[in-house]
């Protein structure tokens, strides 16, 4: 059973799974984006290793995935690495060689991606016949880490490692920077610290409880994924939930988006120095966050969402939530006038951290980041879910890719956001006042799957689950942040920058490590 | 358009942002008897830094929030630093990941003594929503010894400020 909008294809040759990933992708990027790729060990139901890979575009509401059943050949599951073709594959074939020692033959970096040293060799943890206490018994503290760094050779050239402690209260990471004088050169990212084994814990913990685990995996876009983990749930069981909840997920989706992007320009302040703006920004954040609390009991947006439905009538009171946000929009304003007259700091934003869209179409940005790229990819418009496809609203597209447009789409999309929220609030007196939650349904169907999705702040979020043989819990889930397609742009946009400019582009991607590392 | 309208807006009359945190009695009290041991024993300041041990962030943003406006954590003597070597206390946040083990560990052995450790969040306590997990220790316990945790997923601000100071009020 699959819903409508997911066409699957097998394919059953290497080539032929590449050439119709080139016809998806197009020459160079921007025809269809690759939304996923993932494996899967469905070996307990016959049907051995698969790599799928999701597409979609702009145009209509349809999925391409394409799966590809795994050999095995004499050193174990490989096939030819989609890579050089599709270049956006590049970092997921890297997780998937890590997670089930599935090898993708002629792909240009053969390092390891999400394990670290502390992992041996031959442990692949996503695996179903490797158990926690196998890997938990394998893993050795002791075990040096050899992971060779990109060297950059030549006179006059510096490395400076930064990280995985670094100076402010941030996530870890390590940094490698080739340096010349204070130009960077070129920017080896190291992540994957804060690596929790998450998709191997969702098989371990059945449905419902994912969706607390759902929240957790990224902070401060706990409540896109939790939307995106329930839908593919709920359409997995068929459920169609009350447009009171479909709605209430829509707000709270766009009050997300409102207090990161406030809370984002805000931080690009600290990262030019601009305390005065960085001392506003953080508290109109904190205002928002306060809203946040007032409305779902959780600063951010946690315990809502359940399978089914919504746990609290966030539009109840909608003439108080309506004041509020009349509030936040008039300080909103201010906030804005105090950037845009605060010309040193403007000027540090232009042309900093330039990431071209040829660049970001082949590696498949997401989010702000693509948007300020040339990518208009938005999925509330491209593949609407929850209330979007009754809301008329305008999706926002710049074109030159520096810090500078990276906020100006906040900006943009800010104002957007707050007209959402302030229709949704409007019409809610029209909603029937019925249940949050969609009438008692089947369980999981057994062998089934569906993709879940969710625009959030950083960009889009992706759910891939497959039940069980049993129905009671899931054979693979497989989890895509916004900040696993950004990531690897940093060192593209960073690539001729000074040092100091650094945690100011960092600042504009905002990028989640927790969510790209999982 | 949008950068016509800020220069319709900057001459406007600026709204007002959010005041400082009121505290309440037992805030207050609370405070003053640990600004007394902050006093005595740390020389007038206590330094905090943060490590992210494989949290989610959303407990890195309410530790940034203790320094915005409204909570202003700094008016009492507590801050954040960049270096273990100026800490006095080490707030830990996450399940403690196994690739942050090592790094974790190098931090508190770069710390002066005394060495004291506060686990904060609900991972950091037990390995919360992540505990059984196989990429995670379970705990900052399991890695680095913590004389106290602050409960919550994730603590509010306010929580991490009273938490702070109830470490140090037992303490000292």
């Amino acid at each position: 059973m699959n819903p409508g909008n997911e066409l699957y294809m097998t394919v059953e040759s290497e080539d032929e799974f590449i050439r119709r990933s080139v016809e998806l992708f197009g020459r160079n990027g921007g025809r269809k984006a690759l939304r996923l790729m993932f494996a899967a060990d469905e070996r307990e139901t016959g049907a051995g290793f698969n790599v799928y890979a999701v597409f979609s575009g702009m145009g209509e509401d349809v999925f391409d995935i394409l799966r590809l059943p795994i050999r095995e050949n004499g050193r174990g599951p490989g096939y030819k690495s989609l890579t050089p073709h599709v270049p956006a594959a590049h970092w997921y074939e890297r997780e998937i060689a890590d997670m089930f020692g599935i090898i993708p033959e002629g792909h240009p970096d053969s390092r390891r991606l999400v394990l670290h040293g502390m992992y041996p060799e031959g442990i692949y943890p996503l695996r179903r016949d490797v158990s926690v206490q196998d890997i938990r018994k394998k893993i050795d503290l002791e075990r040096p880490d050899t992971y060779p760094y990109m060297k950059v050779k030549g006179e006059g050239i510096c490395e400076i490692p930064v990280g995985p402690v670094h100076a402010g209260i941030i996530e870890p990471g390590h940094f490698r920077f080739s340096a010349v004088g204070e130009t960077v050169y070129y920017l080896d990212p190291r992540l994957f610290y804060t690596h929790k084994g998450v998709e191997k814990h969702f098989e371990q913990i059945g449905f419902e409880n994912g969706v607390a685990l759902a929240e957790r995996i990224s902070g401060v876009s706990a409540f896109a994924h939790s939307t995106a983990y329930c839908s593919a749930v709920e359409r997995m069981r068929g459920i169609t939930l009350p447009v009171r909840a479909r709605a209430a997920r829509t707000f709270l989706l766009e009050l997300e988006r409102l207090y990161n992007h406030v809370g984002d320009i805000g931080n690009m302040c600290a990262g030019t120095g601009f305390a005065i703006g960085y001392a506003r920004g953080a508290s109109l954040k904190e205002r928002i966050m306060r809203l946040n609390e007032r409305l779902t009991g959780s600063r951010y947006l946690r315990g809502v969402n359940h399978i089914g439905g919504v746990s609290r009538d966030v539009l109840e009171n909608a003439e108080e939530t309506l004041a509020e946000a009349g509030k936040i929009k008039e300080e909103y304003k201010s906030f804005m006038g105090l950037i845009a007259g605060a010309i040193s700091h403007i000027e540090r934003l232009e042309n900093a951290g330039l990431l071209p869209g040829k660049i970001a179409r082949n590696l498949g940005a997401t989010g702000v980041a693509a948007r300020a790229s040339g990518i208009n990819d938005d999925l509330r418009t491209a593949h609407p879910y929850m209330y979007y496809d009754e809301l008329v609203f305008e999706t926002y597209m710049r074109t030159k890719g520096d810090v500078y447009t990276r906020m100006m789409i906040r900006a943009d999309e800010v104002g957007c956001t707050l007209a959402i929220m302030t229709t949704i609030l409007k019409r809610a007196r029209g909603f029937s006042t019925g249940p949050l939650h969609a009438g008692p349904s089947a369980g999981v169907p057994p062998l089934s799957s569906a993709l879940g999705w969710a625009e959030g702040p950083r960009g889009s979020v992706f759910y891939f689950v497959k039940s069980g043989k049993d129905g009671l819990s899931p054979l693979r889930v497989k989890v895509r942040a916004a900040s696993f397609c950004n990531w690897p742009l940093m060192p593209f946009a960073v690539q001729g920058n000074i040092i100091p400019d650094f945690p100011l582009i960092n600042k504009s991607f905002n990028l989640s490590y927790s969510g790209c590392d999982m | 358009m949008i950068e016509k309208i800020f220069y319709n807006i900057i001459n406007k009359k600026q709204a007002r942002p959010l005041e400082t945190l009121a505290l309440s009695a037992g805030e207050t009290e609370l405070i003053e008897e640990a600004r007394k041991k902050i006093d005595r024993v740390f020389g007038r300041s206590v330094r905090i830094r943060q490590v992210d041990a494989g949290s989610c962030n959303a407990c890195e943003w309410e530790c940034t929030a203790l320094i915005n406006p409204v909570y202003d954590v700094q008016r009492f003597g507590v801050d954040f630093v960049a270096s273990p070597r100026h800490a006095d206390i080490l707030l830990v946040t996450g399940p403690a990941s196994f690739s942050m083990a090592l790094a974790l560990k190098k931090t508190y052995l770069a710390m002066p003594e005394p060495k004291i450790v506060i686990a904060c969040g609900d991972c950091a306590a037990d390995g919360g929503v992540f505990k059984g997990s196989y990429a995670v220790t379970g705990g900052v316990d399991k890695v680095v010894p913590a004389v106290s945790r602050i409960r919550g997923c994730p603590p509010s601000p306010s929580a991490i400020m009273t938490g702070i100071m109830e470490t140090i009020r037992k303490l000292f």
